[in-house]
């Protein structure tokens, strides 16, 4: 669209030209994100070959997605050749999330397998995946095909990182103007950088990333190789290091990793408490060896207080209730606290049934989260650290009004309009939570579905904050299959506006947004 | 002795007024207002040009000049000023104002080209911190490292009985300290043995730091440390203070009635409680009990705001006040009106850079009263006739040695201590008579 046309006639001028922002060209970028994104498909490809599994499911996602991806490309044109602006970006972001999991969601829709095929379901999983919630329609697992349960678990690999922090980092010239889009889909507040360039330091986090990834499937594989657990095999060490650093969740079993030996889920504890770490000071703590960057970090250290004290909690809880004791207990308690407060949702006992307080502590946890920076979902450490000071400051001003008092993170300013985005942030999470907490509790009303209040608080905070498994029916070793195709839409949308935290997806709702 | 001074304002004509007199000048300035002044009233060659100017200092003479002071009140003029300085007289040393304490800790740390770096922020803000330590001191200056200070005292009509209105010699005085001088009715005693303190004298000791501490309390009893200090403007100049005070773990509340400027000066010093109002406002000023402040320091920017906001502290109850002035022309005003002590940074500054111009032998100097007497810091040569000497055969010449420093160490001599070649020795005397004192020793 140039300048001249823009005159030709009354119905233009009250039309497009009102709309201020460049849908095409950031049609053409989700284009590009989606081409790339659909050689992805390879890998299931592979493994449907290798295990002799019908391969045209993934073949025809692939060709759809990246043939989808190139008509955007052709048909948004940018109007300029500069890095995509500012306000784009959130557009972009949005958009190839929402597309990412219709992608992933072609390969169950073809697959024809009775417990994901229904379009709603196969949405419904594919959102859960590329978001890390974990959150499954899927009761047996077994019975499904081995290369779509990879299929299932890379899609929660690939979100966790980020799809455009990886495009940010293997594509060749990507003209984004980066830094607001990769904020924008790296959770927290503010980006630590590693390197000078933004293209750099998402490969830095890529390698990080993949290199643990590889570290931990390593481990789960000798400790099945060497009979310490004779469940684990080669395919489940695949499946559940491809879950447990994104903090998703999907399991290869159906018990998620209760069958599992005790030494295999201290070992997954451990890596699911590592990847709630900061990346950027994971990088810096183990690839430039300084581990006294954890120590010096308020986030960290606040991150590794809370997991004791909840872990400690549900310890005492189960101990007292006589649930559980000795190493069991503190291995209960410090996976299952771990597990909920990333936001990866791993299971080893179905925790529905114990004690209040314990199941208390378990919902609280869900809104506590990881450490920005890491894959977890939630509102994060670093803004509940920043929201208490807010309070503080609040508290100290109502004495003295005069006083000023910035707020520090880590001995530096944390500036003013990071302070308020980061109280609307809180607030429309919270918000965003009762509305689908309401929604759910309605439909499942509707529907006639055995739904109580906690079941609906949980099931909306495991779905917003990427946690997975709720109570009730939905718990840690049930489905959400029993919901109704409306609650499985709501769920959709929390889990990705959950995985955007949610303001670059509710910028888009704004008039403003479009408007010149 | 040759010396270039680029920039004519407040501390380069004060500068100017201390040096005329003993070397040839020349100033540099952009604004021919402030030129003028100087070139009518005392014997130096004036450059209207931009001190930042290669060309323009070559016209001053740059090359042949012993002395470089660059004092305007731009930091980037004065450290660019300097290196072209450093090209054009190697051999000179050069001497910057800065107001930014990163350019001081460059400076310490040798990484800063210039020979030294005076700050008025820091200098004025010590001088704070000093009298804040001694509510009772009028001013404080501090030789040796910190080993040696000199305190000038009023005497109040309350002082401890033991050391007032009995002869020196008798009088339980602090070890490790003497009495430098007495001024009494404009004029000064170096006192002897039989000489007694009055009320109403104002006295200079020389003494170690807990020596004048001690002091302080005999002469202003009922006063405790201070812990609760409250800071009036949040310049740079108020900036520098409150961080001084915060460092000596002095509680600080500052007060800055510009919004921004609080909330940049709350960042910089975590430590330092920063109030964004202005100071005369009374109900603030009640509702944070301002009046409970053990001392107050007014660096407001405007003498007649400062000068209100003091006087309005003290109706609050602030016992102790200090106020920075920014017209000398103000001292009047502000001691009338009761405050404690008044600081002119101008003059504090111009102390520390006129120091580089005197005898090398000369470490440091202090002015008292204005530049009515001057404390000097030299190295006795071997040929000096005091060399051998004890300490109660020197004859007084209107010069009095207070303190020794001898291998780096600081010893405050009793009559019987012998002079030796390579003392640095603290000597008092009256301005007017630093030549002979430095010719002599």
């Amino acid at each position: 669209m140039t300048g001249a046309s823009r005159g030709d006639g009354g119905d233009r001028i009250r039309g497009r030209a009102h709309i201020g922002i460049d849908v095409s060209g950031a049609l053409a970028l989700t284009g590009t994100m989606l081409a790339y994104l659909s050689l992805s498909a390879l890998v299931p490809i592979a493994f449907a070959i290798g295990y002799r599994e019908p391969v045209w499911p993934f073949v025809a996602a692939g060709a759809i997605t990246g043939g989808f991806g190139l008509a955007l490309m052709r048909l948004g044109r940018r109007r300029s050749a500069g890095p995509i602006g500012f306000r784009e970006g959130y557009l972009v972001v949005s958009l190839t999330w929402l597309l990412a999991a219709v992608y992933a969601a072609l390969p169950y829709i073809f697959s024809g397998d009775p417990q994901v095929s229904h379009p709603i379901d196969a949405f419904f999983e594919g959102m859960s995946g590329f978001s890390t919630t974990g959150a499954t329609v899927i009761v047996d697992v077994d019975a499904i095909d081995r290369s779509l349960l990879i299929w299932r678990q890379l899609s929660q690999w690939l979100g966790g990182m980020g799809i455009i922090v990886l495009a940010l980092a293997v594509l060749p010239r990507l003209r984004i103007g980066g830094r607001q889009m990769f904020e924008s889909e790296l959770p927290g507040p503010e980006v630590h950088q590693l390197a000078e360039r933004i293209r750099d330091t998402a490969r830095r986090l890529w390698l990080l990333y993949i290199a643990l990834t590889g570290v931990l499937f390593g481990l789960l594989l000798g400790i099945g190789l060497s009979g310490l657990d004779d469940r684990m095999d080669a395919f489940q060490a695949l499946g559940h290091s491809l879950s447990t650093l994104p903090l998703g969740g999907f399991s290869t079993d159906p018990r998620s990793l209760e069958p599992f030996a005790p030494i295999t889920q201290w070992v997954v504890a451990l890596f699911m408490a590592l990847a709630g770490l900061n990346f950027a000071l994971l990088y810096l703590g183990l690839v430039r060896r300084r581990p006294v960057v954890f120590a010096r970090d308020e986030e960290a250290r606040l991150y590794g207080a809370l997991l004791l004290l909840g872990s400690a909690v549900v310890f005492a809880e189960l101990v007292n209730a006589d649930l559980f004791s000795g190493e069991e207990a503190l291995r209960q308690a410090v996976f299952q606290t771990t597990s909920l407060m990333t936001g990866t949702g791993f299971a080893i006992t179905n925790y529905v049934g114990w004690p209040t307080v314990a199941v208390m502590a378990m919902i609280g946890l869900m809104f506590v989260g990881a450490s920005a920076g890491s894959p977890t979902g939630s509102v994060k450490i670093v803004r509940h650290l920043l929201v208490s000071r807010i309070l503080r400051r609040e508290l100290r001003q109502t004495i003295h009004p005069e006083l000023v008092l910035p707020i520090r993170l880590n001995g530096k300013t944390v500036d003013e309009r990071t302070l308020r985005a980061v109280l609307a942030f809180v607030l429309l999470y919270i918000g965003i939570f009762i509305i689908g907490a309401v929604l759910l509790a309605i439909d499942a009303r509707v529907a006639n579905l055995e739904f109580g209040m906690t079941d609906a608080i949980a099931a909306s905070a495991g779905t917003l904050g990427n946690v997975g498994p709720a109570l009730g029916f939905a718990g840690p070793m049930g489905s959400y299959a029993p919901f109704s195709d409306f609650s499985k839409l709501v769920m959709a949308a929390l889990m990705w506006v959950g995985r955007l935290e949610v303001l670059p997806v509710l910028v888009l709702l704004t008039r403003n947004y479009w408007r010149v | 002795m040759r010396i270039v001074i680029v920039g004519a304002g407040q501390v380069g004509s004060t500068v100017v007024e201390a040096l005329h007199d003993e070397h040839d000048l020349t100033v540099i300035d952009v604004v021919r207002e402030r030129l003028e002044p100087l070139a009518y009233r005392y014997d130096v060659s004036t450059i209207e040009a931009n001190g930042a100017s290669r060309k323009a200092l070559r016209d001053a003479g740059v090359g042949q000049a012993d002395l470089f002071i660059a004092c305007t009140s731009r930091d980037e003029v004065n450290l660019v000023a300097c290196s072209f300085a450093r090209v054009e007289a190697p051999r000179a040393t050069t001497v910057i104002r800065t107001s930014n304490v990163e350019y001081i800790d460059l400076w310490r740390e040798g990484r800063l080209d210039v020979d030294f770096a005076v700050s008025s922020e820091l200098e004025t803000a010590n001088a704070v911190s000093r009298s804040i330590g001694m509510p009772a001191a009028r001013q404080t200056d501090v030789f040796a490292n910190g080993q040696v200070q000199i305190v000038e005292f009023d005497v109040p009509e309350g002082a401890d009985s033991s050391v007032v209105g009995r002869p020196l010699r008798e009088a339980p005085l602090p070890s490790d300290s003497r009495v430098f001088g007495i001024i009494r009715s404009d004029a000064l005693t170096l006192p002897r043995g039989g000489e007694s303190l009055r009320p109403g004298d104002r006295i200079v000791v020389i003494g170690s730091p807990t020596a004048a501490r001690e002091w302080g309390r005999l002469l202003a009893p009922g006063e405790e440390a201070v812990r609760d200090v409250v800071v009036f403007g949040g310049g740079q100049m108020g900036t520098a203070i409150a961080r001084s005070l915060t460092a000596q773990e002095i509680g600080v509340r500052l007060i800055e009635p510009d919004r921004e400027r609080a909330r940049e000066v709350a960042e910089e010093l975590p430590a330092c409680r920063v109030y964004n109002a202005t100071g005369t406002d009374v109900d603030f000023l009640d509702r944070e009990l301002i009046g409970r402040a053990q001392a107050a320091v007014f660096a407001i920017k405007d003498d007649a705001e400062n000068h209100y906001a003091a006087t309005l502290a003290r109706v609050h109850g602030v016992r102790f006040t200090i106020a920075v002035l920014h017209d000398p022309i103000s001292t009047k005003v502000y001691e009338h009106s009761g405050v404690d002590v008044t600081i002119n940074p101008r003059g504090v500054t111009a102390e520390e850079i006129a120091r580089f111009a005197h005898d090398p032998r000369t470490q440091q100097v202090a002015m008292l009263e204005g530049d009515r007497y001057e404390v000097l810091d030299i190295t006795t040569q071997p040929t000096s006739e005091y060399v051998g000497l004890k300490f109660r055969d020197m004859p007084i010449r209107g010069a009095m040695i207070g303190a020794i420093v001898r291998d780096g160490r600081a010893v405050f001599p009793r009559s019987d201590e012998v002079l030796q070649a390579g003392d640095r020795v603290i000597v008092f005397t009256e301005r007017k008579r630093v030549p002979d004192v430095e010719r002599v020793l």
